[in-house]
């Protein structure tokens, strides 16, 4: 019962993610976020070079 | 304030139209809370005025002179800080000024529609003319247009001037901004039989300014007066600004989801409404800790008292702060989940939420222009507190905080017996309305406002008389 | 502060991690803006005939009798259109029905409901939420109080003349509303209450059986 059938009205790629727990929050937050790592990184090399 | 625009003492031609437009907001202010006080009333006697002045006119000219006023407040600091921080006398200032009275004049007229017309017959002339019926944006469609040109003259002023001159961190973040606050006002201009359809696009003006484009403004203009009034580093504040502005439009764009969950849009909004926006008022708190934690240690370090050039703005700068972050941030909070918001939506829990968060976020920070501007204006090197001040600011405050504890108690009240008891609908309202609970916390609702409107009072007299009073000292 | 080395307090790195995702959550607004519009789209005559479940549907559903009922696979009430049922003693063409639904939404505008009312939960809190205000079962007693032999019929009495028809000392007041008005009023909240709220408001079928079984929400 973790991963439910889909319900909604009409099925749509976003409603698919949203079908398990947090499951569409979780991967909207880590596509946001994840580029920071790279921009971290980046910016930390930058600073090492300094 | 009285005589503050023909002072000798501002430098720049754009501050003396920025203390006009705060003059209009500080009437406003007053208009926005005497109509507050009809519609409170008339929660306890629902025969006053009725037929002739009915709660949905005293409520519709509530929020929108609160809207109104904090635009004027806005534009007004806006037009006070970009000369400071650009180093530029503001670009287009005839235009500004002529744009100021266009604008006036069509708020009075949109005002006195309002109060005298109030509706009109089920037509398109209605909306072009007396009001769009839509909440916070009832504004004719005639001064939809008006308000579109008025904008883009100052946002060319504004523009042209960082152009000019020194680019600051806060200036370009401020500049950003403001092309976003005025490009979404775009989204509400439009008519539509859909009603979701409707709803939809209107929360991407509702939403998008109160909480994001204007936190990120308010963010701005709190990390320009700290700057200005206890001398905090530049560097700290523009880094601050730079997490708010990610914490806020990373959190706050697509926190737009929380007002998706009911109006006929797809449950996935759900969990995109739920969990985006709970971060949002965190950076505001963080950047005002750690400046003040900043000052006081280099003040300590220099064996100094810490200066505050500006008591008054610096009290409603710290209001702001803890202000934010319990009306925007704690209040939001509370109700932003949607297996509570089934069924606290629609109800006082709103209007609670409504009342701490744009006092605390907004109201607050751009009173604390006021004074900035004052200063200013009359050439004062140290703004000290007067007792008018010190009343001005303890009686809204404390009337504002007792106002939204009245409505959230009326709130609970609400959810539990209309809508978690009895489901909702005609009898249900009116049974939750009638219990003792609700009708407490309204009768201390109304207290508590008139509390805040002594409070007004101390602050009008005081802004039209610190200024006079503080120079001759 | 004086530590420049860490990347933490680097305005440069905050700067554009700000620029990053205040774009990249504009574009998936944008995305998921798109995938909404497209559900949330008025649905045609032709899907109610074929029995296509819309999100909004066309405003041809006046003509069907509407009921909310709890969906064990949706997890909450939904609106359910049933069969055909007249609505002003008569059946309205595609036509004549989006011409009466866009005379009520523009009365409902220009009267200023949103101010004391709420709609789908968002307006004022000084009246009660016309979201599902067509399957109140109050309307049973506003049929008589009007002398009226349909709902529809006493709701149009009812706002055309509140301040007659007083249920609580908190009073609609008369907002000059004419009889096609009332008619096209009437029409914008029956299909508002057509419309999917994902179970919003909650738990009102079953006051709605409580009401009915007392004719009174007892307590």
């Amino acid at each position: 019962m973790l991963f439910e059938p889909f319900t909604d009205v009409v099925p749509s790629f976003w409603g698919w993610l949203n079908q398990g727990p947090l499951t569409l929050t979780i991967f909207l937050h880590t596509v946001i976020i994840l580029p920071m790592f790279w921009i971290y990184f980046q910016e930390k090399k930058r600073l090492g070079k300094k | 304030m009285l005589t503050s625009i023909k002072s000798h003492k501002l430098q720049y031609e754009g501050q003396k139209l920025g203390m006009m437009y705060f003059r209009v907001a500080l009437v406003l202010f007053g208009a926005q809370l005497l109509m507050g006080l009809i519609a409170a009333y008339q929660f306890i006697n629902p025969d006053f005025l009725y037929g002739i002045f009915d709660f949905n006119v005293a409520r519709m000219v509530h929020i929108n002179a609160l809207v109104v006023w904090l635009l004027y407040a806005m534009i007004g600091s806006v037009y006070m800080m970009t000369p400071e921080e650009t180093g530029q006398e503001v670009v287009g200032v005839g235009l500004g000024k002529l744009a100021f009275w266009v604008l006036t004049l069509a708020v009075a007229v949109v005002v006195v529609v309002y109060i005298f017309i109030q509706i009109g017959p089920g037509k398109e002339s209605t909306i072009w003319l007396i009001n769009e019926g839509r909440e916070y944006i009832e504004a004719p469609r005639w001064a939809d247009i008006g308000i579109v040109v008025v904008v883009l003259i100052f946002y060319f002023n504004i523009f042209a001037t960082y152009m000019k001159g020194e680019r600051t961190g806060i200036m370009t973040v401020m500049v950003a901004d403001l092309l976003a606050l005025a490009g979404l006002y775009l989204a509400g201009v439009f008519y539509t039989d859909n009603v979701s359809m409707d709803q939809y696009w209107w929360w991407w003006v509702v939403h998008l300014w109160v909480e994001a484009t204007w936190e990120v403004f308010v963010g701005t203009l709190a990390g320009f007066a700290l700057l200005k009034v206890i001398k905090a580093k530049r560097e700290i504040i523009e880094m601050w600004l730079w997490i708010e502005v990610l914490m806020l439009f990373g959190s706050g764009i697509l926190g737009l989801g929380h007002h998706y969950f009911w109006i006929g849009t797809p449950e996935y909004w759900w969990e995109i409404g739920a969990l985006f926006s709970a971060l949002e008022p965190v950076p505001l708190v963080a950047m005002f800790v750690h400046v003040i934690y900043d000052w006081g240690k280099e003040q300590g370090a220099h064996g100094g008292s810490p200066v505050i050039n500006n008591g008054p703005t610096m009290a409603w700068v710290t209001i702001n702060a803890f202000g934010n972050f319990l009306g925007a941030g704690i209040w939001g909070f509370f109700h932003t989940l949607p297996q509570v918001n089934v069924y606290t939506h629609g109800t006082q829990f709103t209007a609670a939420h409504g009342h701490l968060a744009f006092f605390g976020a907004y109201a607050s920070v751009l009173i604390g222009m006021f004074y900035y501007g004052i200063q200013k204006a009359y050439g004062i090197e140290k703004l000290k507190a007067t007792f008018n001040s010190k009343m001005a600011i303890v009686l809204i405050t404390f009337g504002v905080i007792g106002m939204t504890v009245a409505l959230t108690i009326a709130g609970y009240e609400q959810v539990l017996v209309e809508r978690a008891e009895l489901g909702a609908g005609w009898d249900p309202y009116f049974t939750a309305q009638a219990l003792p609970w609700m009708k407490q916390a309204m009768a201390w609702r109304m207290i508590m406002g008139v509390v805040t409107f002594v409070g007004f009072v101390y602050l009008f007299i005081d802004l039209l008389t610190i200024g006079k009073k503080e120079a001759n000292n | 502060m004086e530590n420049g080395q860490s990347v933490w307090t680097s305005i440069r790195f905050w700067r554009r991690s700000a620029a990053w995702v205040t774009g990249f959550a504009s574009a998936l607004l944008i995305l998921l803006t798109f995938d909404t519009m497209g559900q949330i789209k008025m649905g045609t005559d032709e899907d109610l005939q074929k029995g296509i479940t819309k999100r909004v549907p066309a405003p041809t559903v006046i003509n069907h009798h509407i009921d909310y009922k709890y969906s064990k696979k949706r997890g909450h009430e939904v609106p359910v259109i049933g069969d055909k049922e007249p609505f002003f003693g008569k059946e309205w063409s595609p036509k004549e029905a989006r011409a009466l639904l866009h005379k009520g939404k523009l009365t409902v505008q220009a009267k200023n409901c949103i101010n004391c009312h709420t709609i789908l939960g968002n307006g004022a809190y000084y009246a009660p939420d016309l979201t599902k205000s067509w399957l109140d079962p109050k309307w049973k007693q506003l049929m008589a109080m009007t002398n009226s032999k349909t709902k529809e019929e006493a709701m149009a009495k009812f706002l055309q003349h509140p301040e007659k028809y007083p249920t609580h000392a908190r009073r609609m007041p008369n907002l000059k509303i004419t009889p096609e008005e009332a008619q096209a009023v009437v029409a914008f909240l029956k299909h508002l209450s057509t419309i999917d709220t994902n179970g919003f408001p909650r738990g009102f079928s079953k006051g709605v059986k409580e009401f009915e079984a007392g004719g009174t929400y007892a307590h």
